[in-house]
Protein backbone atom coordinates (compact mmCIF):
# COMPACT_ATOMS: atom_id res chain seq x y z
CA UNK A 1 0.00 0.00 0.00
CA UNK A 2 1.40 3.46 -1.20
CA UNK A 3 1.42 5.88 1.69
CA UNK A 4 0.03 9.33 1.03
CA UNK A 5 2.54 12.02 0.69
CA UNK A 6 2.31 13.86 4.64
CA UNK A 7 0.42 16.87 4.76
CA UNK A 8 0.31 19.18 7.89
CA UNK A 9 -2.48 19.75 10.08
CA UNK A 10 -3.94 22.94 8.93
CA UNK A 11 -4.01 22.17 4.72
CA UNK A 12 -7.20 23.54 4.24
CA UNK A 13 -7.18 24.43 0.64
CA UNK A 14 -10.54 22.61 0.76
CA UNK A 15 -12.72 23.86 3.31
CA UNK A 16 -15.18 21.06 3.25
CA UNK A 17 -16.31 17.51 1.72
CA UNK A 18 -14.50 16.58 -1.24
CA UNK A 19 -16.52 17.73 -4.88
CA UNK A 20 -16.84 14.38 -5.61
CA UNK A 21 -19.22 13.69 -2.47
CA UNK A 22 -21.67 15.57 -4.45
CA UNK A 23 -22.69 12.45 -6.68
CA UNK A 24 -24.52 11.42 -3.41
CA UNK A 25 -26.00 14.21 -2.41
CA UNK A 26 -27.67 14.44 -6.70
CA UNK A 27 -28.91 10.59 -5.74
CA UNK A 28 -30.30 11.71 -2.46
CA UNK A 29 -31.96 14.72 -3.57
CA UNK A 30 -33.50 12.90 -6.68
CA UNK A 31 -35.06 9.78 -4.01
CA UNK A 32 -36.25 12.45 -1.37
CA UNK A 33 -37.74 14.59 -4.02
CA UNK A 34 -39.86 11.13 -5.53
CA UNK A 35 -40.33 9.81 -2.20
CA UNK A 36 -42.07 12.87 -0.42
CA UNK A 37 -43.94 14.45 -3.51
CA UNK A 38 -44.58 10.69 -4.53
CA UNK A 39 -45.85 10.22 -1.26
CA UNK A 40 -48.10 13.27 -0.99
CA UNK A 41 -49.49 12.53 -4.15
CA UNK A 42 -50.27 8.73 -3.25
CA UNK A 43 -51.79 10.51 -0.29
CA UNK A 44 -53.61 13.18 -2.31
CA UNK A 45 -54.78 9.94 -4.18
CA UNK A 46 -55.51 7.86 -1.36
CA UNK A 47 -57.99 10.51 -0.16
CA UNK A 48 -59.47 11.95 -2.91
CA UNK A 49 -59.97 9.22 -5.17
CA UNK A 50 -58.07 9.76 -8.38
CA UNK A 51 -55.70 7.65 -9.80
CA UNK A 52 -53.52 10.37 -11.29
CA UNK A 53 -52.05 12.43 -8.55
CA UNK A 54 -49.11 10.02 -7.81
CA UNK A 55 -47.92 10.84 -11.32
CA UNK A 56 -47.89 14.39 -10.66
CA UNK A 57 -46.46 14.48 -6.85
CA UNK A 58 -43.56 12.25 -8.32
CA UNK A 59 -43.11 14.57 -11.52
CA UNK A 60 -43.19 17.28 -8.95
CA UNK A 61 -40.52 15.78 -7.08
CA UNK A 62 -38.32 15.19 -9.93
CA UNK A 63 -38.77 18.60 -11.20
CA UNK A 64 -37.96 20.29 -7.59
CA UNK A 65 -35.13 17.78 -6.83
CA UNK A 66 -33.54 18.83 -10.45
CA UNK A 67 -34.18 22.37 -9.23
CA UNK A 68 -31.91 21.99 -5.80
CA UNK A 69 -29.44 20.32 -7.75
CA UNK A 70 -28.97 22.78 -10.68
CA UNK A 71 -28.66 25.43 -7.66
CA UNK A 72 -26.51 24.23 -5.81
CA UNK A 73 -24.29 21.54 -8.06
CA UNK A 74 -24.83 23.25 -11.61
CA UNK A 75 -23.97 26.67 -11.51
CA UNK A 76 -20.10 27.33 -9.80
CA UNK B 1 -39.04 -30.36 -12.79
CA UNK B 2 -42.44 -28.47 -12.96
CA UNK B 3 -42.87 -25.74 -11.02
CA UNK B 4 -44.98 -22.22 -11.05
CA UNK B 5 -42.94 -19.02 -11.44
CA UNK B 6 -44.01 -15.98 -8.80
CA UNK B 7 -43.71 -12.35 -9.10
CA UNK B 8 -44.58 -9.29 -10.64
CA UNK B 9 -43.66 -7.58 -14.10
CA UNK B 10 -42.97 -4.74 -12.67
CA UNK B 11 -39.38 -6.23 -12.10
CA UNK B 12 -38.89 -7.63 -15.12
CA UNK B 13 -39.85 -3.54 -16.56
CA UNK B 14 -37.59 -2.20 -13.98
CA UNK B 15 -34.81 -4.34 -15.02
CA UNK B 16 -34.71 -3.67 -18.48
CA UNK B 17 -35.03 0.30 -17.48
CA UNK B 18 -32.24 0.42 -15.95
CA UNK B 19 -30.14 -0.85 -18.49
CA UNK B 20 -30.59 2.92 -20.53
CA UNK B 21 -29.30 4.70 -16.73
CA UNK B 22 -26.34 2.50 -16.42
CA UNK B 23 -25.19 2.80 -19.96
CA UNK B 24 -25.90 6.72 -19.98
CA UNK B 25 -24.34 7.11 -16.68
CA UNK B 26 -21.22 5.07 -17.80
CA UNK B 27 -21.03 7.40 -20.89
CA UNK B 28 -20.72 10.92 -19.04
CA UNK B 29 -18.65 9.43 -16.69
CA UNK B 30 -16.35 8.42 -19.17
CA UNK B 31 -16.29 11.88 -21.33
CA UNK B 32 -15.46 13.49 -17.53
CA UNK B 33 -12.69 11.66 -17.29
CA UNK B 34 -11.47 11.98 -20.32
CA UNK B 35 -11.71 15.90 -20.18
CA UNK B 36 -10.12 15.91 -17.11
CA UNK B 37 -7.58 13.93 -18.21
CA UNK B 38 -6.67 15.77 -21.27
CA UNK B 39 -7.24 19.18 -19.52
CA UNK B 40 -6.59 18.93 -16.03
CA UNK B 41 -7.32 22.31 -15.37
CA UNK B 42 -10.77 22.28 -17.05
CA UNK B 43 -11.44 20.22 -13.92
CA UNK B 44 -13.55 22.92 -11.99
CA UNK B 45 -15.19 23.84 -15.44
CA UNK B 46 -16.59 20.52 -16.12
CA UNK B 47 -17.37 19.10 -12.59
CA UNK B 48 -21.15 20.74 -13.05
CA UNK B 49 -21.59 20.03 -16.09
CA UNK B 50 -20.74 16.27 -15.37
CA UNK B 51 -23.37 16.35 -12.07
CA UNK B 52 -26.15 17.84 -14.07
CA UNK B 53 -25.87 15.05 -16.51
CA UNK B 54 -25.45 12.29 -14.10
CA UNK B 55 -29.01 13.52 -12.28
CA UNK B 56 -30.89 13.87 -15.27
CA UNK B 57 -29.53 10.20 -16.04
CA UNK B 58 -29.95 8.84 -12.45
CA UNK B 59 -33.59 10.48 -12.09
CA UNK B 60 -34.97 8.17 -14.88
CA UNK B 61 -33.59 5.40 -12.83
CA UNK B 62 -34.82 6.00 -9.55
CA UNK B 63 -38.49 7.05 -11.27
CA UNK B 64 -38.96 3.55 -12.94
CA UNK B 65 -37.76 1.92 -8.80
CA UNK B 66 -40.49 3.68 -7.81
CA UNK B 67 -42.73 3.22 -10.29
CA UNK B 68 -42.08 -0.50 -9.78
CA UNK B 69 -43.28 -0.31 -5.83
CA UNK B 70 -46.12 2.30 -6.64
CA UNK B 71 -47.98 0.33 -9.87
CA UNK C 1 -32.63 -26.93 -21.46
CA UNK C 2 -36.17 -28.78 -22.92
CA UNK C 3 -39.01 -28.98 -20.73
CA UNK C 4 -38.69 -33.11 -21.88
CA UNK C 5 -35.21 -33.67 -19.94
CA UNK C 6 -36.20 -31.20 -17.00
CA UNK C 7 -39.80 -32.73 -16.60
CA UNK C 8 -38.42 -36.35 -16.34
CA UNK C 9 -36.15 -36.08 -12.98
CA UNK C 10 -34.87 -34.22 -9.92
CA UNK C 11 -38.32 -33.81 -7.65
CA UNK C 12 -39.63 -30.57 -6.35
CA UNK C 13 -36.35 -27.85 -5.43
CA UNK C 14 -37.78 -25.31 -3.34
CA UNK C 15 -35.50 -22.22 -4.43
CA UNK C 16 -33.44 -20.47 -1.35
CA UNK C 17 -35.35 -17.27 0.26
CA UNK C 18 -35.97 -14.70 2.95
CA UNK C 19 -36.68 -18.13 5.12
CA UNK C 20 -33.37 -19.14 4.93
CA UNK C 21 -31.92 -16.10 6.99
CA UNK C 22 -33.35 -17.22 10.41
CA UNK C 23 -31.24 -19.29 12.16
CA UNK C 24 -32.36 -19.35 15.89
CA UNK C 25 -29.78 -20.75 18.42
CA UNK C 26 -31.90 -20.17 21.54
CA UNK C 27 -35.51 -19.74 22.44
CA UNK C 28 -39.14 -20.26 20.19
CA UNK C 29 -39.11 -20.22 16.52
CA UNK C 30 -41.58 -16.90 16.91
CA UNK C 31 -40.18 -14.63 19.74
CA UNK C 32 -38.77 -11.33 19.12
CA UNK C 33 -35.84 -12.33 21.85
CA UNK C 34 -34.81 -15.42 20.58
CA UNK C 35 -31.10 -15.55 20.45
CA UNK C 36 -29.97 -16.01 16.55
CA UNK C 37 -26.91 -17.02 14.93
CA UNK C 38 -26.12 -13.47 13.72
CA UNK C 39 -26.79 -12.42 16.99
CA UNK C 40 -24.08 -14.48 18.24
CA UNK C 41 -21.92 -13.82 15.40
CA UNK C 42 -22.00 -10.04 16.10
CA UNK C 43 -20.77 -10.38 19.19
CA UNK C 44 -17.83 -12.84 18.61
CA UNK C 45 -17.00 -10.79 15.36
CA UNK C 46 -17.03 -7.84 18.47
CA UNK C 47 -14.15 -10.09 20.37
CA UNK C 48 -12.42 -10.75 17.21
CA UNK C 49 -11.76 -7.11 16.48
CA UNK C 50 -10.62 -6.40 20.02
CA UNK C 51 -8.22 -9.10 20.27
CA UNK C 52 -6.92 -8.31 17.03
CA UNK C 53 -6.40 -4.59 17.43
CA UNK C 54 -5.17 -5.10 21.16
CA UNK C 55 -2.47 -7.91 19.68
CA UNK C 56 -1.51 -5.36 16.84
CA UNK C 57 -0.57 -2.56 19.01
CA UNK C 58 0.75 -4.52 21.99
CA UNK C 59 4.56 -4.64 21.28
CA UNK C 60 4.65 -0.78 19.16
CA UNK C 61 7.36 0.04 17.47
CA UNK C 62 9.12 2.29 14.92
CA UNK C 63 9.52 -0.90 12.66
CA UNK C 64 6.14 -2.66 12.43
CA UNK C 65 6.05 -5.87 13.04
CA UNK C 66 3.12 -7.95 10.58
CA UNK C 67 0.06 -7.12 12.99
CA UNK C 68 1.11 -4.05 13.49
CA UNK C 69 1.29 -3.35 9.93
CA UNK C 70 -1.48 -4.66 9.13
CA UNK C 71 -3.14 -2.84 11.94
CA UNK C 72 -1.52 0.53 10.95
CA UNK C 73 -2.21 0.28 6.97
CA UNK C 74 -6.30 -0.33 7.97
CA UNK C 75 -6.41 2.86 10.31
CA UNK C 76 -3.96 4.75 8.47
CA UNK C 77 -6.80 4.34 4.80
CA UNK C 78 -9.63 5.30 6.87
CA UNK C 79 -7.65 8.37 8.88
CA UNK C 80 -6.65 9.69 5.37
CA UNK C 81 -8.81 9.01 2.73
CA UNK C 82 -11.78 8.99 4.39
CA UNK C 83 -11.42 10.97 7.74
CA UNK C 84 -9.36 13.82 6.47
CA UNK C 85 -10.27 14.20 3.26
CA UNK C 86 -13.99 14.49 3.96
CA UNK C 87 -14.37 16.27 7.37
CA UNK C 88 -11.34 18.82 6.94
CA UNK C 89 -8.07 18.47 8.66
CA UNK C 90 -9.21 20.44 11.56
CA UNK C 91 -11.68 18.83 13.53
CA UNK C 92 -11.51 15.02 12.13
CA UNK C 93 -9.30 13.50 14.88
CA UNK C 94 -12.36 13.66 17.46
CA UNK C 95 -14.34 10.96 14.65
CA UNK C 96 -11.82 8.84 14.03
CA UNK C 97 -12.99 6.51 16.50
CA UNK C 98 -16.67 6.23 15.11
CA UNK C 99 -15.39 5.79 11.63
CA UNK C 100 -12.80 3.01 12.17
CA UNK C 101 -15.11 1.20 14.02
CA UNK C 102 -17.56 1.40 11.76
CA UNK C 103 -15.55 0.14 8.94
CA UNK C 104 -13.88 -2.36 10.82
CA UNK C 105 -17.03 -4.12 12.40
CA UNK C 106 -18.89 -3.58 9.08
CA UNK C 107 -15.95 -4.82 7.10
CA UNK C 108 -15.50 -8.44 9.34
CA UNK C 109 -19.18 -8.80 9.39
CA UNK C 110 -19.49 -8.77 5.79
CA UNK C 111 -16.25 -11.16 5.34
CA UNK C 112 -18.32 -13.61 7.37
CA UNK C 113 -20.39 -14.42 4.38
CA UNK C 114 -17.98 -15.81 2.75
CA UNK C 115 -15.50 -17.66 5.10
CA UNK C 116 -15.64 -21.25 5.27
CA UNK C 117 -17.84 -22.65 7.62
CA UNK C 118 -19.08 -19.32 8.73
CA UNK C 119 -20.60 -18.38 5.89
CA UNK C 120 -23.71 -15.76 7.05
CA UNK C 121 -23.29 -12.18 6.64
CA UNK C 122 -24.49 -10.60 10.15
CA UNK C 123 -25.70 -7.45 7.97
CA UNK C 124 -28.41 -9.46 6.09
CA UNK C 125 -30.62 -9.06 8.85
CA UNK C 126 -32.01 -5.32 8.84
CA UNK C 127 -31.68 -4.84 12.80
CA UNK C 128 -27.62 -4.25 12.06
CA UNK C 129 -27.37 -1.89 9.90
CA UNK C 130 -30.18 -0.01 11.25
CA UNK C 131 -28.67 0.26 14.89
CA UNK C 132 -25.14 1.70 12.64
CA UNK C 133 -26.96 4.09 10.12
CA UNK C 134 -28.78 5.49 13.80
CA UNK C 135 -25.51 5.80 15.14
CA UNK C 136 -24.49 8.00 12.06
CA UNK C 137 -28.10 9.70 12.34
CA UNK C 138 -27.70 10.95 15.39
CA UNK C 139 -23.87 11.84 15.18
CA UNK C 140 -24.18 14.21 12.33
CA UNK C 141 -27.59 15.73 13.21
CA UNK C 142 -26.01 16.41 16.94
CA UNK C 143 -22.71 18.12 15.56
CA UNK C 144 -24.71 20.44 12.99
CA UNK C 145 -27.19 21.21 16.15
CA UNK C 146 -23.98 22.12 18.63
CA UNK C 147 -22.35 24.07 15.50
CA UNK C 148 -25.20 26.20 14.46
CA UNK C 149 -27.94 26.38 17.17
CA UNK C 150 -31.22 24.53 17.10
CA UNK C 151 -32.68 26.95 14.89
CA UNK C 152 -29.87 27.90 12.62
CA UNK C 153 -29.48 24.47 11.92
CA UNK C 154 -32.68 24.62 10.23
CA UNK C 155 -32.14 27.90 8.56
CA UNK C 156 -29.16 26.67 6.97
CA UNK C 157 -30.96 23.86 5.34
CA UNK C 158 -32.30 26.09 2.53
CA UNK C 159 -29.32 27.29 0.27
CA UNK C 160 -29.18 30.78 0.16
CA UNK C 161 -30.37 32.74 -2.72
CA UNK C 162 -33.22 31.17 -4.19
CA UNK C 163 -36.23 33.11 -5.12
CA UNK C 164 -38.76 33.43 -1.87
CA UNK C 165 -41.70 31.60 -3.36
CA UNK C 166 -39.91 28.43 -3.86
CA UNK C 167 -37.92 28.33 -0.27
CA UNK C 168 -41.15 26.31 1.54
CA UNK C 169 -41.06 23.70 -0.71
CA UNK C 170 -37.40 23.05 -1.07
CA UNK C 171 -37.48 23.31 2.88
CA UNK C 172 -39.59 20.59 2.88
CA UNK C 173 -37.53 18.79 0.16
CA UNK C 174 -34.07 19.25 1.77
CA UNK C 175 -36.03 18.48 5.50
CA UNK C 176 -37.18 15.18 3.99
CA UNK C 177 -33.90 14.49 2.86
CA UNK C 178 -31.52 14.47 5.70
CA UNK C 179 -34.10 13.32 8.16
CA UNK C 180 -35.51 10.45 6.11
CA UNK C 181 -33.96 9.94 3.29
CA UNK C 182 -30.34 9.62 4.54
CA UNK C 183 -30.47 7.07 7.17
CA UNK C 184 -32.78 5.18 4.64
CA UNK C 185 -30.85 4.75 1.76
CA UNK C 186 -28.01 4.32 4.55
CA UNK C 187 -28.92 1.09 6.01
CA UNK C 188 -31.05 -0.02 3.31
CA UNK C 189 -27.86 -0.05 0.81
CA UNK C 190 -25.68 -2.05 3.41
CA UNK C 191 -28.85 -4.48 4.26
CA UNK C 192 -29.69 -4.92 0.50
CA UNK C 193 -25.90 -5.64 -0.77
CA UNK C 194 -25.62 -8.46 1.94
CA UNK C 195 -28.97 -10.03 1.84
CA UNK C 196 -28.66 -10.18 -1.80
CA UNK C 197 -25.25 -11.09 -2.20
CA UNK C 198 -26.35 -14.12 0.19
CA UNK C 199 -28.75 -14.92 -1.52
CA UNK C 200 -27.40 -15.15 -4.93
CA UNK C 201 -24.44 -17.33 -3.35
CA UNK C 202 -27.12 -19.69 -2.28
CA UNK C 203 -28.80 -19.87 -5.34
CA UNK C 204 -25.91 -21.26 -7.01
CA UNK C 205 -24.84 -23.49 -4.58
CA UNK C 206 -28.09 -25.17 -3.53
CA UNK C 207 -29.00 -25.08 -7.00
CA UNK C 208 -25.42 -27.07 -7.98
CA UNK C 209 -26.00 -29.44 -5.54
CA UNK C 210 -29.36 -30.28 -6.04
CA UNK C 211 -28.96 -30.51 -10.24
CA UNK C 212 -26.17 -32.70 -9.44
CA UNK C 213 -27.02 -34.95 -7.53
CA UNK C 214 -30.55 -35.68 -8.41
CA UNK C 215 -30.09 -35.09 -11.84
CA UNK C 216 -29.92 -36.66 -15.40
CA UNK C 217 -26.29 -35.60 -17.30
CA UNK C 218 -28.08 -32.71 -18.81
CA UNK C 219 -28.20 -31.63 -15.10
CA UNK C 220 -24.95 -32.54 -13.80
CA UNK C 221 -23.31 -30.60 -16.64
CA UNK C 222 -25.65 -27.49 -15.68
CA UNK C 223 -24.97 -28.56 -11.98
CA UNK C 224 -21.10 -28.15 -12.36
CA UNK C 225 -21.63 -24.63 -14.40
CA UNK C 226 -23.52 -23.68 -11.20
CA UNK C 227 -20.92 -24.69 -9.23
CA UNK C 228 -18.17 -22.45 -11.09
CA UNK C 229 -20.51 -19.74 -11.27
CA UNK C 230 -20.73 -20.05 -7.43
CA UNK C 231 -17.00 -19.45 -6.85
CA UNK C 232 -16.67 -16.67 -9.44
CA UNK C 233 -19.58 -14.98 -7.46
CA UNK C 234 -18.00 -15.66 -3.91
CA UNK C 235 -15.26 -13.31 -5.70
CA UNK C 236 -17.77 -10.78 -7.09
CA UNK C 237 -19.36 -10.93 -3.36
CA UNK C 238 -15.56 -10.37 -1.98
CA UNK C 239 -15.01 -7.47 -3.98
CA UNK C 240 -18.97 -5.74 -3.05
CA UNK C 241 -18.43 -6.96 0.75
CA UNK C 242 -15.15 -4.40 1.04
CA UNK C 243 -16.61 -1.44 -1.00
CA UNK C 244 -20.28 -1.32 0.77
CA UNK C 245 -18.08 -1.05 4.27
CA UNK C 246 -16.38 1.65 2.62
CA UNK C 247 -18.89 3.31 1.35
CA UNK C 248 -21.15 3.11 4.37
CA UNK C 249 -17.92 4.87 6.50
CA UNK C 250 -17.47 7.83 3.58
CA UNK C 251 -20.91 8.35 3.65
CA UNK C 252 -20.57 8.98 7.58
CA UNK C 253 -17.57 11.15 7.05
CA UNK C 254 -19.36 12.94 4.88
CA UNK C 255 -22.34 13.67 6.15
CA UNK C 256 -20.43 15.04 9.41
CA UNK C 257 -17.86 16.80 7.82
CA UNK C 258 -21.45 18.62 5.99
CA UNK C 259 -23.18 19.27 8.67
CA UNK C 260 -19.47 21.04 10.03
CA UNK C 261 -19.03 22.95 6.85
CA UNK C 262 -18.63 26.69 7.07
CA UNK C 263 -20.40 27.64 3.80
CA UNK C 264 -24.12 29.09 3.92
Amino acid sequence: MVTPPPRTPYDDEHDGPLEEARAWGVVSYLLAGLLTFGGLGLLADHLLGTSWLVLVGLLTGVGLAFYLIWFRYGTP
Amino acid sequence: MNGTLNGNLNLIGYGLSAIGPGVGIGLIFAAYINGVARQPEARGMLQPIAFLGFALAEALALFGLVLAFVL
Amino acid sequence: MSALVLAAQGEGFTPPGKEDFWWPILGSDTSAWTLTRPAVMALLSVALLAWFLLAATRHRSIIPGKLQFVGEGAYGFVRESIGRDLIGSKDFLRFMPLLFTQFSVILLNNLFGIIPFVQYPTMSRYGFPVALAAITYFTFHAVGFRKKGFVGYFKDLVPPGLPGWIVPVIFVLEFVDKFITRPLTLSLRLFANMFAGHLLLLVFILGAEHMLLTGGPALKVAGVLSGVLAIVMTFFELLVEVLQAYIFTLLTALYIGGALAEEH
